[in-house]
Formats: structure tokens, C-alpha cells, sequence
């Protein structure tokens, strides 16, 4: 993973880590999608999933607001489908990235995160990782009107490169 | 982890399928396997160490000219992955399964990780066939889909051990798939909506 990635936030860059381990391509906001226009047909409201995988078609959203707070974030995806239905996106909740950690066994990260706002757990916070996108995600915009005509090139982009050859090398695994 | 007695039946709190359950589907994935492929051979591959239990008792349920295979995948988090960062193969096929028929036989499925970067390894072995069998599913918590062949039981997003499945290396050896007591792993999962998948 290229640490000069400014996450907006440590699950992301655990998530981008978790895909980086099993060789699987990403994106970090490669695309940006307006959802809302006003009467003169600027956008208003837009939709930037975190990652994209390009080897599957699959958008990825993270969210680790407890459960009762993420009714907007559903909204908007709602949205997004209805508007772009041709769009492979799955919505990865707080529980789900539990979930995932209690699974690797790394489920003291999660309580460095906050359940209400997200915020950045301290070794990523020195790592540069941001700290504002996912407690107010509708803080993100499409530029300007021309962006209501195609779908936006997000502001962070990089693609990861899987490696072709596993390596083998007999040790015992941790799970 | 905090270090806590463990005590095999009093850590779980649910049986979510019983040895007798799991017997009569076993039975019924290995009588079907064996009409499916109508007598040709056919490889198991079994991924370490989750699927040993199943592989056991399917292998015994299929009526077929049978080759086993073990492999393991280093899996994230563990202690053998901090160094390189990547997912490695700790162990390798022992032999070829070029122009082979192959079943891999997975104790569960959830992401669909480790599965996706198995098949991408040994589709580079040249199989003649490629199959994946599975005792456990957990669509609920898939990220890459992935077609599989037989399943033995679609499971709940629940944490589960037993029947090969292990929380800290422990659990394997119950005979029945369990839910562990959240207080086990000392954080209760937050109640929530279903998730979008």
C-alpha cells in the first residue's frame, strides 16, 4: 500500500491493506457520481465511493457510523442505483468491518475508531490519514455543472498492481 | 486478547447445526459430487486447516477414483503475514493437477478472498476442471462473488466455530458448527440492519 494515500479514514486504509494482502486492484475515490441537481441543473450532491476494484466491477463503500446514523449514507446509495443501476456497489457497515477484524483477529483496532463520528485511530493520524470525510460525507461535491453530464474523476487516484506469482514459503499461518 | 479459561461447550452460545445435520448433508454433497462426475477421477483439494473435518467425511461420502491434496493460505493478520504484506502459500500442492478434475473443498465463505486468490493460483496449474465445494456460506459478508458448486448450508452472518472452524486455534474439534458467545471475543457485534450485499 503507498503510504502517500490520504485516506479519509483508518478503516479504509485497513481496508486498502486487507486487498493489497490478497492481491486484489483498487482504486481510492476514482470516480464521482452526481446524484442531486438544482432547477439550473447544477449538481448539488454527488457520491464518491471509497474504493473501486477494477479486476471485479465493484465499487466499495465503508462507512463505520453505528447503525443508527448511517440512514443518509443509505439514501444516497439508494439514489446512486436508481440514477446509475448498472453499478456494482456494496455498502460495508461498521458491523461488517467488525466482523472482518474480529475474522483476522485485529478487532482492537476497532476500538480505536469511534462508532459515532470516525474518527482516525492515532497510528493513522500520524500516518497523514484525513479525518473529515466520513462523519460528513455530503460535504462532497461535484466541481461544477459539467460534471452532471459524465461521471467525475476523483481527486485521489491510484491503482494497486496485484503481483502474478504467489510466493511459497512453508510456515505455519496465525488466523 | 485477554487470556480466559476456555470451555468448549460453555463458550457457545448456540448449536446452529447439529453432527447429525452435518452428516446427512455431507452424504447428500458427496452422492451428488459422485453423479456429477459419472466415475471419472477426481482431485479434492483441501485448504488448511478449516476444511480438514469436512474433507474427511466427504471424501468417505463420494463413490469416485479419488486424489487429496492439502494446501494452506497464510491468512491477514496472522503473524506470518507482517513481513512481506502479501498472501503467501504455506503449503503447496504435492503433486500436478494438470488436465485434472478438481474439487477444492472449503470449510467456509465469506469474502471470498482467499477463495478468489486460490482459484486465480491454481487455474495457473492448468486443471481440466475447476470446482469449488463448501461446507459453510456467508453471502452475507461476500465481497467477491464467486460461483460455488455445492454448498452445504447457507449460514446467518453470525461468528461460527466447530467442525473444523476455530476462534484462536481453539474449537476445531467440536462436532457440531456452533456460535461463539460474543463475550468470548470480548466485543458484542452491534445490532444492526441487514447488510447490503
Amino acid at each position: 500500500m503507498d503510504s502517500a494515500t490520504p485516506f479519509a479514514h483508518a478503516s479504509e486504509a485497513e481496508m486498502a491493506r486487507i486487498l493489497d494482502f490478497y492481491e486484489v486492484r483498487w482504486e481510492y475515490e476514482p470516480h464521482t457520481f452526481p446524484i442531486l441537481w438544482n432547477l439550473d441543473g447544477a449538481v448539488v450532491e454527488s457520491f464518491s465511493p471509497d474504493f473501486y476494484l477494477p479486476d471485479l466491477d465493484l465499487y466499495l463503500e465503508m462507512t463505520t457510523l453505528r447503525q443508527k446514523l448511517v440512514r443518509k449514507k443509505n439514501r444516497k446509495l439508494r439514489r446512486l442505483r436508481e440514477l446509475y443501476p448498472s453499478i456494482n456497489i456494496k455498502l460495508f457497515y461498521a458491523r461488517d468491518f467488525r466482523a472482518l477484524m474480529l475474522k483476522y483477529g485485529k478487532l482492537a483496532l476497532v476500538d480505536g475508531l469511534s462508532g459515532s463520528s470516525g474518527q482516525v485511530a492515532a497510528p493513522y493520524a500520524a500516518a497523514g490519514v484525513l479525518d473529515d470525510a466520513e462523519a460528513e460525507p455530503d460535504t462532497r461535491r461535484a466541481a461544477s455543472p459539467l460534471a452532471a453530464a459524465t461521471i467525475g474523476t476523483g481527486r485521489r487516484r491510484r491503482v494497486r498492481a496485484a503481483a502474478t506469482t504467489p510466493s511459497v514459503e512453508p510456515e505455519a499461518p496465525a488466523r | 486478547m485477554t487470556a480466559r479459561a476456555v470451555d468448549l461447550h460453555e463458550d457457545i452460545a448456540e448449536i446452529l447445526l447439529t453432527e447429525e445435520q452435518i452428516a446427512t448433508r455431507v452424504a447428500e454433497l458427496g452422492a451428488r459430487i459422485s453423479a456429477d462426475y459419472q466415475g471419472r477421477p477426481l482431485t479434492l483439494v483441501s485448504v488448511l486447516k478449516g476444511s480438514l473435518p469436512f474433507m474427511a467425511d466427504l471424501m468417505r461420502a463420494i463413490d469416485l477414483p479419488l486424489r487429496i491434496d492439502l494446501m494452506e493460505v497464510s491468512s491477514y493478520g496472522g503473524a506470518t503475514t507482517e513481513s512481506s504484506g502479501l498472501v503467501r502459500i504455506l503449503k503447496d500442492l504435492s503433486a500436478s493437477i494438470a488436465g485434472e478434475d478438481v474439487l477444492i473443498v472449503e470449510d467456509i465463505i465469506d469474502t471470498g478472498l482467499t477463495l478468489n486468490y486460490l482459484i486465480r493460483y491454481l487455474r495457473g496449474k492448468n486443471p481440466a476442471t475447476l470446482r469449488i465445494c463448501t461446507l459453510l456460506d456467508k453471502p452475507a459478508r461476500r465481497l467477491v462473488e464467486i460461483p460455488v458448486d455445492y454448498i452445504g448450508f447457507e449460514i446467518p452472518d453470525q461468528f461460527v466455530i466447530g467442525y473444523g472452524l476455530d476462534y484462536g486455534e481453539v474449537y476445531r474439534n467440536l462436532r457440531f458448527v456452533g456460535v461463539l458467545k460474543p463475550e468470548v471475543y470480548g466485543a458484542a457485534m452491534e445490532p444492526g440492519e441487514a447488510v447490503e450485499a
